[in-house]
């Protein structure tokens, strides 16, 4: 015990302000089983606290504590309040042994996070085997999807990476179809940008748009110096350019690509640059980009109050703008938190639901998060809303947003359950 | 051997024996990369304790090692852990061979920068060539059968902290005793001789360059084998575990136990491991503890822990 | 054509750069005979610090267009943390060089999380200021001002280092010790005094380079450990503890990864390491360097 409130102090003293806050709330919860009520509920959290991730997973933990926050206020999870553990996540081994401290020694009821794609893959076969729930934040990439973890049990994943490439296709499609003949592609050296690249080019040919390929930058993740890489591309000069950059290189590109004439002229499509919106200003981003937010558009007109409450708290205590992974974050609690009392519920007098009976009851749910509707499959791969437009000027900010923005439910950008993504790009029936 | 350290050598191994009984789950399955980083780091000590070199690229042949394991297993299905071992041990020496034709031909700090240079270029080479190697994902590792026996009944925590750990013990007894045997024979004479005035030993006749290969070959082949059994338990083989930084922890590890004296290194595993883990759970500025332990160990305990307790706190080497 | 142009600058502007990280790295192993695995974290900390220093500028209404004129500043400021570091250096100067190497990888370690603690975990950058002193455009390419006035600072630090080396007395007394460190200390020149001053000033042109960078790029934690392989580059290619060699070397590296990423992106970084093993093979020396063994 004394460990742990040491753990938590070194932690965040915030989240402990929480807890006590919480305590002191009433447990407004009717019919749940009495006993399970004094001991909280834990939840470990891996989320990547330095680095090119660190800005995301800081976003994660911010819409988690919102959730949490929220969640205890009004009773916690079937009369039991939920108790934070953060970890770092980092490379695929630490995050491994991170993950099993977690769920040997401090054993926690859910494991929730993970930014990154190759951690993630790395950790899906231990994590069935270790028999924890767990539910990924992000990185659900095609490779290795199929020969990692046919039929997991214990593992949620959310939607596939290709999902936000899907769409700014489409858009890209929808808005500059006939408007280009050249593309070129500088997307980070590796799987997401690779994924990201070949989804891309592969519904061009579905949709029968001609296209050539004139250069393919592939920077090192991390990389702040573009500058060749934007020469190369001005030497190409290609009408459209298609860039899953989505890490502090960005706005770094932008910029020097915008101070190189680059964007001048130039359509771009840039599935993933939500993550840096507040990153990227007028000044040097242009307007008419496709541009992704994927399941978060802080500035979203018809936004439920639900994220408008998020959006505002998030503003006055951080004096910025969410991105994406809060709603992640957000998603993957109230996933755990709707599931839970499912299966509590089922179970009645019978005491508190084994693991495997909580992980049942998450499959099918439906849940709202604070972009919008979501729902986690059978098949363990999450459903939610994606929201990607066109970049505009014309806004009270300094930096871009999107006007229109188009919303999608991801049942339409990404594979069914048991269907390859390749096979199923090929022949569904995707409309613009 | 002298009977008192016999007897602790032997009171320390019934104490590792005993782990799995006595320490929590988490904590056994922390002891597993000790053991690995020990039978790497005895390998790479034959070269810097004994030999003199200092490599700054000994994470290549850690991280070759687990590729071998991870492509026999999950690609070409040969999950009999003696044979991953083996291929790994081959396939290291096939690589440090013509490596090390290189590189022993140079001294100090050229020796460490080609050593660098080489690992990066696999570090490279892992990452971009990712048809082949996986790239950033790496390739995955399969639960390897210990001795022919097919141990997938068991859940993964139970294979890690009962059959895998007693089996990374044997192995460090093995590559313990083999190495021991190595470095009090002609050859570890010799090598101590090249370390300590190699134009001596050419006077004497002494093939310094031979001999500084087959140092070199050697730790390479520990290398390996220590990076076989380090990826098991995390069931992944990716390029990070080649990037220059983690030879620098490598370095880190053996100073911290003692390059002086044989265990030196075993002991530094275990201390770095237990000291990193304490560290993180502790604090987010867990590199700034590390780096003040490194500092403190380089300026006033060169000798490490072992120069500690043997009272041999010289940071000239001459130990053993 | 133009576009070779745009390729030779870009390669030309990291030359520039990477010539202020690797000839702090030769003065300090010429002189001092160490290689300085903390190159990276003096770059970082120029990075960090030119950022706070701007934003400091901005705040108080200095002129943006003394953007970098702050800089330069900032980075010999924040350079001085050197006179600092060497003291702690000075405790192994009598040791091999394994524990030399291992105390600046030690002091890598130790500063990365100085940094994260003062700056935080999240890149750093300066938004559009780069385009304060607007472009030039030739054809269809445009430079921004900023990259060619890093380029001629890069050049007037060089041309200054080498005339202090050639020309003074001081320099003078630097080469010599350089040479012979026992034989300066016999005739009376106080080494632990040139000790202080050349690894400030080689930690100086270091933190320039990162201040230098940090507006048409980001300060990030990763360049401590990245710059560190492209430096060592730089200086095995020209030869160690050669001034010249850090110049030719970083033009060769610079542009070649210029050339690399236009040509055939993928082998980028590969090229680079399997130059560094060829010449060390061919020409362990370097092109300027002194005598290995």
């Amino acid at each position: 015990m004394k460990k742990k409130l040491v753990q938590n102090k070194n932690r965040r003293s915030v989240m402990k302000g929480f807890g006590a806050a919480s305590l002191l709330a009433v447990g407004g919860s009717w019919g749940f089983p009495a006993i399970a009520q004094n001991r909280p509920l834990k939840v470990g959290i891996l989320a990547p606290r330095a680095g090119i991730a660190a800005t995301i997973g800081e976003c994660g933990l911010r819409g988690v504590l919102f959730a949490v926050d929220k969640i205890n206020k009004s009773g916690g999870i079937a009369g039991r309040k939920v108790e934070l553990i953060v970890e770092e996540e980092t490379n695929a081994k630490d995050t491994t042994e991170r993950f099993r401290k977690l769920v040997l020694q401090d054993k926690v009821d859910c494991v929730q996070g993970l930014v990154s794609s190759g951690v993630s893959l790395a950790m899906s076969p231990t994590v069935e085997e270790m028999k924890a729930l767990t539910i990924y934040w992000d990185g659900t990439s095609q490779d290795g999807v199929k020969e990692t973890i046919p039929n997991p049990k214990y593992l949620f994943r959310s939607t596939d990476n290709e999902c936000e490439a899907v769409m700014s296709s489409l858009l890209a499609i929808k808005y500059f179809k006939g408007q280009f003949a050249t593309i070129a592609g500088i997307n980070p050296d590796y799987s997401y940008g690779r994924n990201n690249w070949a989804a891309f080019q592969a519904l061009l040919k579905r949709f029968g748009i001609q296209y050539k390929v004139v250069a393919e930058q592939w920077p090192k993740v991390g990389t702040m110096d573009l500058s060749s890489h934007i020469a190369s591309l001005k030497a190409a000069k290609p009408d459209l350019i298609f860039s899953s950059l989505l890490f502090a290189d960005l706005p770094v590109f932008m910029q020097n690509a915008h101070a190189a004439g680059l964007t001048k002229g130039t359509k771009f499509v840039m599935p993933a640059a939500g993550f840096q919106q507040t990153l990227l200003k007028k000044e040097f981003t242009p307007e008419g980009m496709v541009f992704g937010l994927n399941t978060l558009d802080f500035n979203y007109p018809n936004a439920t109050p639900l994220q408008k409450e998020f959006v505002q708290h998030y503003f006055d205590k951080f004096k910025d703008y969410p991105n994406w992974e809060a709603d992640r974050a957000y998603f993957a609690m109230q996933v755990f938190k709707a599931g839970t009392e499912k299966a509590v519920k089922a179970k009645g007098a019978g005491g508190w639901p084994k693991t495997e009976e909580i992980a049942s009851a998450i499959e099918g749910i439906q849940v709202e998060s604070l972009g919008g509707p979501g729902m986690m499959r059978a098949d363990h791969i999450a459903e939610q809303t994606f929201y990607q437009g066109l970049t505009t000027h014309k806004n009270k900010y300094d930096f871009v947003t999107t006007n229109p923005t188009d919303k999608k439910f991801s049942n339409e950008l990404q594979k069914p359950p048991g269907v390859d993504f390749w096979q199923w790009l090929e022949t569904a029936k995707i409309t613009l | 051997m002298k009977f008192k350290p016999l007897l602790i050598l032997v009171v320390l191994i019934f104490a590792l024996c005993m782990v799995p009984f006595v320490l929590p789950a988490y904590y056994v399955t922390l002891v597993l990369p000790a053991i690995a980083y020990g039978i790497a780091l005895i390998g790479f000590n034959l070269l810097f304790g004994y030999t003199g070199l200092l490599s700054f690229g000994h994470a290549l042949y850690i991280a070759l090692g687990a590729y071998t394991v991870a492509i026999f297993t999950s690609r070409l299905g040969i999950t009999s852990m003696e044979l991953n071992i083996l291929a790994a041990v081959l396939c290291s020496m096939v690589i440090a061979i013509p490596i090390g034709l290189l590189c022993v031909r140079y001294v100090r700090i050229f020796f460490g920068m080609l050593t660098l240079a080489f690992g990066m270029l696999f570090h490279s080479f892992l990452f971009k060539f990712y048809e082949l190697t996986g790239g950033d994902s790496g390739i995955k590792v399969i639960r390897p059968h210990l001795f022919g026996q097919d141990l997938s009944h068991l859940d993964k925590t139970a294979y890690l902290i009962g059959p895998f750990f007693y089996y990374s013990l044997f192995l460090l007894l093995i590559f313990g005793f083999i190495m021991w045997r190595m470095v009090n024979s002609p050859l570890g004479n010799h090598l101590k001789t090249i370390r300590d005035n190699p134009r001596k030993a050419e006077y004497l006749g002494v093939k310094v360059h031979q001999f500084r290969l087959i140092s070199f070959v050697i730790s390479a082949m520990y290398g390996a084998v220590g990076g076989a059994l380090l990826v098991v338990p995390v069931g992944l083989a990716d390029p990070e575990l080649a990037y220059w930084t983690h030879s620098g922890n490598i370095v880190f590890m053996t100073i911290l136990g003692g390059f002086n004296h044989f265990f030196g290194p075993i002991v530094g595993a275990f201390a770095f491991i237990g000291l990193k883990d304490q560290l993180v759970t502790l604090t987010q500025y867990w590199r700034f503890a590390l780096g003040v332990v490194l500092v403190l160990l380089v300026i006033l305990l060169p000798g490490g822990i072992m120069g500690l307790l043997s009272k041999k706190n010289s940071p000239n080497r001459g130990g053993d | 054509m133009t576009a070779y142009l745009d390729i030779i600058l870009s390669g030309i502007f990291h030359a520039a750069v990477l010539f202020l990280i690797a000839g702090g790295l030769q003065l300090v192993f010429g002189v001092q005979k160490i290689v300085n695995l903390a190159c990276g974290a003096f770059y970082a900390l120029g990075a960090y610090f030119g950022i706070t220093m701007v934003g400091l500028a901005i705040k108080y209404g200095i002129s943006q267009e003394l953007l970098i004129f702050i800089l330069l500043i900032s980075g010999i400021v924040i350079g001085l943390i050197g006179v600092v570091i060497e003291r702690l250096l000075r405790l192994v100067y009598d040791r091999e060089e394994g524990f030399q190497l291992l105390l600046t990888f030690a002091i890598m370690l130790l500063l990365e999380d100085v940094i994260r603690m003062i700056w935080g975990a999240t890149p750093k950058t300066l938004g559009n200021l780069s385009m304060v002193y607007g472009q030039i455009t030739l054809g269809s390419i445009s430079i921004p001002n900023y990259k060619l006035l890093v380029i001629f600072a890069s050049v007037a630090l060089a041309l200054g280092l080498g005339w202090i080396l050639q020309k003074t007395k001081f320099g003078k007394i630097v080469r010599a010790t350089a040479e012979n460190r026992r034989m300066s200390e016999a005739l009376g020149v106080n080494v632990i005094w040139i000790n202080v001053v050349i690894f400030t000033l080689g930690s100086i042109l270091g933190t320039i380079g990162g201040a230098l960078v940090v507006p048409t790029s980001a300060a990030s934690l990763e360049m401590i450990s990245e710059v560190v392989v492209e430096a060592f580059a730089v200086v095995v290619i020209g030869g160690l503890g050669s001034m010249r060699g850090a110049l030719v070397g970083a033009l060769i590296v610079g542009l070649m990864r210029a050339f690399a990423v236009h040509v055939y992106a993928e082998l980028e970084l590969l090229l680079i390491y399997l130059i560094v093993i060829a010449v060390l093979i061919f020409k362990p020396n370097g092109l300027y360097g002194k005598a290995a063994e």
